[in-house]
């Protein structure tokens, strides 16, 4: 089975030069290329075998490639062989394809060699120059192929150009002789824009249209024009022609140009014709004459009815291949027997019949406004309101009352809305009736309010306490203990009271505080005995029998002098610095200048 | 002219042409911010879902948006104004009870919190000593008054 080839997709064919770039420098950068001397031996070979190795498989696909696209002549369509042949010369283009294969075959040939040479190098310079002689043998071999390979590209250029002919599908096969209007035919009858020009051979190659006939496709294929001598003497363009004519199967229209315009008179036509019938055979011919509109059929002399065969043109060709013929054998319009004599006529619906009628007969025009307008001049008023159609004439211009408090009127509009009203009322009554709409009295009497009032008053009260212990919490200062506190003495503790409804009238005398002291009485007698002496004076600030801190812990008052003394020698550094006391530490200058500032008298200005 | 309140936070009117207009730019801008107004709560669309407004009404079926308009009826518009304005009054009165009947219960808790603030915290505004000083005074005035008619007597 021989490969499908596509013309248009054949590889590029590099030039020579091009070509050993694109390899050597693909192994340049696909290879490793770093290597010492003092590698060891093998793996110097290795490298050096890799890129002949390397060289030579680039070198293989890429001709392969080439080799493969290009079609062989013997596996494509005899048509386009031998239009290939007419066109690029059979031998040459096996020739040059040859030339490609052989060069593969030698590039093989050079790196198997080297490589086995390259197992028994014995130092990296030896290595080195066998891989630069084998990878320059392989490109010499390629730049050999210079011609070839130039060739072969512009074969290819022009094979992707040639035009798409399909040599299995319906076709019509335009020929004659140049000049006759083979071309105009084919632009008139397809979309294909071929030159016309008034000289002989303005097209120089097949040319394909495609048109629709009988909802199939045609191609339509203009050839060069033929001359009238033998196949040795005929040319590249004409020879195209007779190729088409000879290998596709297609429906041949002979065009002769009957006013003789072309340059050649009917004579010479019907003796081409004659000349070329064996191309005609097993192919549906018909004659067309052209260019009827210059001189009639009937005007033509009597000398030149020689040919019988003449046939009047027509747009539509009866053309018939046997692939036509065979089908409509197979078609058939069916129609629906006749069961009765009822006749059954196409339907047409009852307005499309009424609305021809309108068009058809001539109604007399209405009277339009602008007519009134024109009639009453001055007095005309445009009056929208008068076509209005209601129930009620008078109705027509009354003022239409659309909102309300914000609500539109005619979200209401109900044609029932009466009774719903009603309905809605009786509703309303029952519901008064059920005592809904009462207000519930049974939370405002006497005892109820009065209960409300005092939790109110509690909950004031409340809210004063926590404020105040909220007040009393917060400060950081240093606390009072409680009985020390101002409020916290018997005339504070009546009025609370009074305040809280107890009456307090009579109770001078009363003893408000604890009736024995808290203190414990075991404690050392000279405790106590100090203590006496100091207890009278403070009744209040601090409890009977508590020692003053400073008399704390010192036996007699000696000592106590001695411990003043200390005591106010202690004070004395925090005084002259205005502290607080001991726990101050303010520091008035952080930075004093004689600390941070100057040069030292001895020693060093490092750290300061 | 025909007022369209389509304000989505106050009336919600779904639209094939999607405009919507809208009372204030509160409502406006709300919209903008995609805010949903199921969850917004001072819309109407949430205090009817959340069963805060009266929501399923016989009143409430008055007002209507009708796609067919009616043509013009003297008679039927006369009777319309007039059973609107009535309809109005007894759907205002509803929803006015609606929400008292609403808010009975929050009545109610607030009075026996009363209750039970009086009944644990009197003492903060009397006393004890008070009360029992009042009772010892009644006593005592009960004895003289009794002393009186017996004296009398």
């Amino acid at each position: 089975m021989a490969a499908s080839y596509n013309f248009k997709k054949i590889t590029v064919v590099p030039s020579a030069t091009d070509f050993v770039d694109i390899v050597l420098s693909k192994t340049q950068r696909k290879t490793p290329t770093v290597i010492h001397k003092q590698y060891a031996i093998a793996r110097i070979r290795q490298f050096y075998m890799r890129k002949v190795r390397y060289t030579q498989q680039n070198y293989h696909d890429k001709l392969s490639q080439i080799l493969d696209d290009f079609p062989k002549l013997e596996d494509i369509h005899p048509f386009y062989a031998d239009l290939m042949n007419v066109l690029y010369d059979k031998d040459h283009y096996k020739l040059a394809l040859g030339q490609i294969n052989m060069a593969r075959h030698l590039i093989d040939n050079v790196a198997k060699d080297y490589v086995r040479l390259l197992k028994y190098g014995d130092s990296l310079y030896r290595c080195k120059t066998l891989k630069r002689a084998a990878l320059g043998r392989m490109c010499t071999v390629m730049k050999r192929q210079k011609q070839s390979l130039e060739y072969l590209e512009q074969v290819r250029q022009h094979l992707s150009r040639l035009p798409t002919i399909d040599p299995n599908t319906r076709t019509l096969l335009i020929c004659g002789f140049p000049n006759v209007g083979k071309s105009s035919f084919i632009n008139t009858i397809t979309r294909a824009d071929v030159e016309v020009q008034p000289y002989a051979f303005t097209t120089k190659s097949l040319y394909v249209g495609h048109t629709d006939y009988r909802y199939l496709r045609w191609q339509v294929i203009d050839t060069p024009g033929i001359l009238d001598h033998s196949l040795e003497e005929r040319n590249t363009i004409e020879m195209q022609a007779i190729t088409a004519l000879a290998h596709l199967r297609a429906a041949v229209l002979y065009v002769m140009d009957i006013s003789e315009q072309c340059g050649h008179n009917l004579h010479q036509q019907v003796e081409l014709f004659n000349n070329i019938k064996p191309l005609f055979a097993n192919k549906p011919l018909m004659i067309v004459t052209n260019k009827i509109d210059v001189i009639r059929r009937e005007e033509l002399s009597e000398e030149n009815e020689a040919c019988d065969q003449l046939l009047a043109y027509r747009v539509e060709n009866k053309m018939r291949s046997k692939k036509v013929n065979s089908v409509l054998n197979r078609l058939h319009l069916s129609v629906p027997q006749q069961r009765d004599e009822k006749v059954r006529p196409p339907c047409i619906p009852e307005a499309v019949l009424q609305r021809k009628a309108a068009m058809d007969t001539d109604k007399p025009k209405k009277k339009t406004e602008r007519d009134l307008e024109l009639e009453l001049e001055e007095d005309y008023v445009f009056d929208m309101k008068k076509r209005y159609d209601l129930k009620n004439a008078e109705d027509k211009y009354d003022p239409i009352p659309e909102l309300w408090e914000g609500k539109n009127v005619a979200d209401y509009i109900d044609a029932d809305i009466m009774k719903k009203l009603e309905d809605l009322e009786k509703e309303e009554e029952m519901r008064e009736a059920a005592g809904e709409y009462d207000s519930d009295m049974s939370d405002e009497d006497e005892e109820t309010r009065e209960i409300r009032s005092m939790a109110a008053k509690i909950r004031k009260k409340k809210k004063l306490i926590k404020m105040e212990s909220d007040v009393r919490r917060k400060v950081q200062k240093p606390t009072l203990p409680r009985v020390a506190r101002k409020d916290y003495n018997a005339s504070e503790f009546k009025s609370q009271m009074e305040e809280l409804g107890v009456d307090m009238a009579d109770k001078d005398n009363a003893h408000f505080k604890r009736a024995r002291s808290k203190t414990p009485t075991g404690l050392k007698r000279k405790r106590e005995a100090s203590t006496e002496a100091g207890s009278r004076a403070r009744s209040r600030s601090v409890p009977a029998g508590k020692v003053p801190r400073d008399q704390s812990g010192i036996r007699d008052p000696q000592t106590q002098q001695k411990v003043k003394v200390i005591a106010k020698n202690a004070q004395k550094k925090m005084n002259q610095f205005g502290k607080a006391g001991e726990s101050d530490r303010f520091i008035g200058t952080k930075m004093p200048k004689h600390l941070f500032a100057g040069k030292r008298k001895q020693g060093k200005t490092q750290r300061r | 002219m025909r007022v369209e309140l389509n304000c989505p936070s106050r009336n919600r009117r779904i639209h094939t042409h999607t405009i919507f207009r809208f009372c204030r730019s509160k409502c406006h801008r709300a919209f903008k911010k995609k805010r949903n107004p199921r969850k917004v709560r001072w819309t109407k669309a949430f205090r009817k879902a959340a069963g805060k407004d009266l929501a399923v009404d016989a009143s409430l079926e008055f007002e209507k948006r009708r796609n067919v308009p009616a043509k013009y009826n003297r008679e039927q518009w006369k009777d319309t104004i007039k059973a609107m304005k009535r309809v109005e009054d007894i759907k205002s009165k509803r929803q006015a009870q609606f929400i008292l009947n609403r808010l009975k219960k929050g009545k109610e808790l607030q009075k026996e919190a009363d209750i039970r603030e009086v009944k644990q915290n009197i003492s903060l505004i009397k006393s004890p000593a008070a009360c029992t000083q009042k009772l010892e005074e009644k006593m005592a005035q009960v004895i003289q008054e009794s002393d009186q008619e017996m004296a009398a007597e």
